[in-house]
């Protein structure tokens, strides 16, 4: 009996990754024009999202934010160009368009993401007129939200997505209005194809700083540094130390400055499902930026310590 | 003019939820109301919504239009022999109330056009009721109120909290972007897509 309801739950685990991949080639291979919103914090902000690939078999990508100041992301293969109110145009290295409202993973290898999420098949619905299959990305453990996501049974491609707490609050979601798939490239992309990228900036190759003072002792499994560095905010222009992890999944940024206060009470506040969380003990602030709930955040915080100088070479 | 009633005008165009009261003062006082227009029209240039001939001053028009109204419509004050005085109210108070009304209309249509663009100023703010004040400010300058220090302490407190964690949330999204080397290398390693290699070879220096 028992092993008869772990090996269903084994084969629903195995459906729900056959799922998963099969979106993450739909989404590398497939031409498509996309319309959705992202609803959080009581707003619904639209995008369009185009994606193709050429003759040659380059991707094309872009992501426009419909509301307000033009914020588009273009994609030329390796090239990602940014173009926002807040800086002039620039482009990056890289084959994935990051920070959108989509995580970069699902175009990527998301059965990597094993390691930290189970993969749960929750059966069907019906979204954007289309029969859809529930999945759940549910975290091993207490550290990190869930993701459900509602794929198209024909196609596996996104249909909406939420951003949900343990407690099942949703924190954020994706609905998508509008999904179509064409054999030629979509408009859009043509013209990218014709058009100039911003000019490419370059980010250090080797983007492990040993010149950190502090360290982060404690982050939830799974999670690894991706880069750290010491730069300027630059809003505020505090100078901090400043580290990057990343579970797949999810991003965590940690800085930590010296402070002109001595104390203070530790704050938190969401943006969607992105948490900011600040604190300032015995004169050092220490704030942690990510998609993770405020207990995750403050452990994180709290086990900031200073690298020994002998253990530090 | 109370720095207080120019805090109400700066809230009100930046989407905050205030009383009625405080619009039909920003409406009814002819200073407010011309800030009001103003701060709008700063909106309007900094989104890049300016329209190609600028009614600078469409609210005076507008008033001036319906103040030419009544000359028809009113009935004739000056054929009763009520006191001067009266009289004088009530020639004081109409033209006023209507330009309140014209006013108040104009105000809606602009609170409409405000409210289209919450999502763009929510995107790099933190929860509502962090997010109020700018960064780039039309707050009042704190030092104004000197009579109630501890308020002003508290407000400056409550703008720098924003704006340190706009700071953190503006500069977590940056780093992500240009993070977006590193975890495509690691994608690389485990995607078998053969584009990126060809691509890269392409790239190295010959």
């Amino acid at each position: 009996m028992l092993s008869t309801s772990f090996s269903a739950l084994a084969a629903e685990i195995e459906q729900a990754s056959s799922w998963l991949s099969a979106l993450s080639q739909s989404l590398k291979t497939r031409n498509f024009s996309t319309s959705f919103v992202v609803i959080k914090n009581n707003h619904a902000e639209p995008y369009h999202w185009f994606h193709g690939v050429d003759e040659t078999g380059k991707e094309l990508e872009i992501l426009s934010l419909l509301n307000g100041p033009r914020r588009d992301v273009l994609r030329k293969n390796n090239i990602v160009g940014y173009i926002e109110p807040e800086l002039p145009p620039y482009s990056v290295k890289t084959f994935q368009m990051s920070g959108g409202p989509i995580p970069a993973i699902f175009s990527g290898d998301i059965t990597a993401l094993e390691k930290s999420y189970n993969f749960i098949s929750l059966g069907k619905s019906r979204v954007l007129g289309r029969s859809a299959q529930i999945i759940r990305i549910v975290s091993k453990d207490d550290n990190r939200f869930g993701y459900r996501l509602w794929l198209d049974q024909d196609s596996s491609m996104l249909l909406k997505m939420s951003v949900i707490t343990r407690e099942g609050n949703v924190l954020e979601q994706v609905q998508f209005t509008h999904l179509e798939f064409s054999t030629d490239l979509p408009e859009p992309l043509k013209k990218l194809q014709a058009a100039d990228m911003p000019p490419v900036i370059d980010v250090p190759e080797s983007t492990v700083n040993n010149d950190l003072h502090w360290k982060v002792n404690w982050l939830p499994n799974g999670f690894k540094k991706i880069r750290s560095n010491y730069h300027r905010l630059s809003i505020t222009k505090q100078a901090t130390e400043f580290l990057l992890f990343s579970d797949g999944l999810v991003d965590v940024s940690v800085y930590i400055n010296k402070s002109s206060v001595n104390h203070r009470a530790a704050e938190f506040v969401m943006n969607g499902a992105t948490g900011v969380f600040n604190q300032v003990v015995k004169g050092i602030e220490v704030s942690v930026v990510g998609k993770i709930p405020a207990t995750t955040a403050k452990s994180i915080a709290d086990s900031v310590s200073l690298l020994s100088f002998n253990k530090k070479r | 003019m109370s720095e207080k009633k120019f805090e109400t005008v700066s809230s009100c165009v930046d989407d905050v939820i205030i009383h009625d009261e405080s619009i039909d003062e920003i409406i009814k006082d002819k200073e407010l109301s011309d800030t009001w227009g103003r701060y709008q029209l700063m909106g309007d240039i900094m989104r890049n919504d300016v329209p190609q001939t600028l009614q600078l001053d469409l609210s005076a028009k507008i008033a001036a239009a319906i103040d030419d109204e009544p000359t028809v419509l009113a009935p004739k004050n000056t054929a009763k022999s009520e006191s001067s005085f009266k009289a004088r109210i009530i020639n004081f108070v109409k033209p006023l109330g209507q330009v309140a009304i014209a006013a108040s209309a104009a105000g809606l249509m602009v609170l409409g056009v405000q409210q289209n663009n919450v999502s763009q100023t929510n995107d790099i703010a933190p929860m509502q009721n962090i997010q109020t004040n700018p960064l780039i400010g039309i707050a009042e300058p704190v030092s104004f109120n000197y009579q109630q220090p501890t308020q002003m302490s508290k407000k400056q407190a409550y703008i720098q909290q924003q704006r340190r964690l706009q700071a953190l949330l503006f500069d977590h999204k940056q780093q992500i972007k240009l993070t977006a080397i590193n975890t495509a290398e690691i994608k690389k390693a485990n995607s078998p897509v053969i584009i990126p290699l060809k691509d890269k070879v392409e790239n190295l220096p010959k």
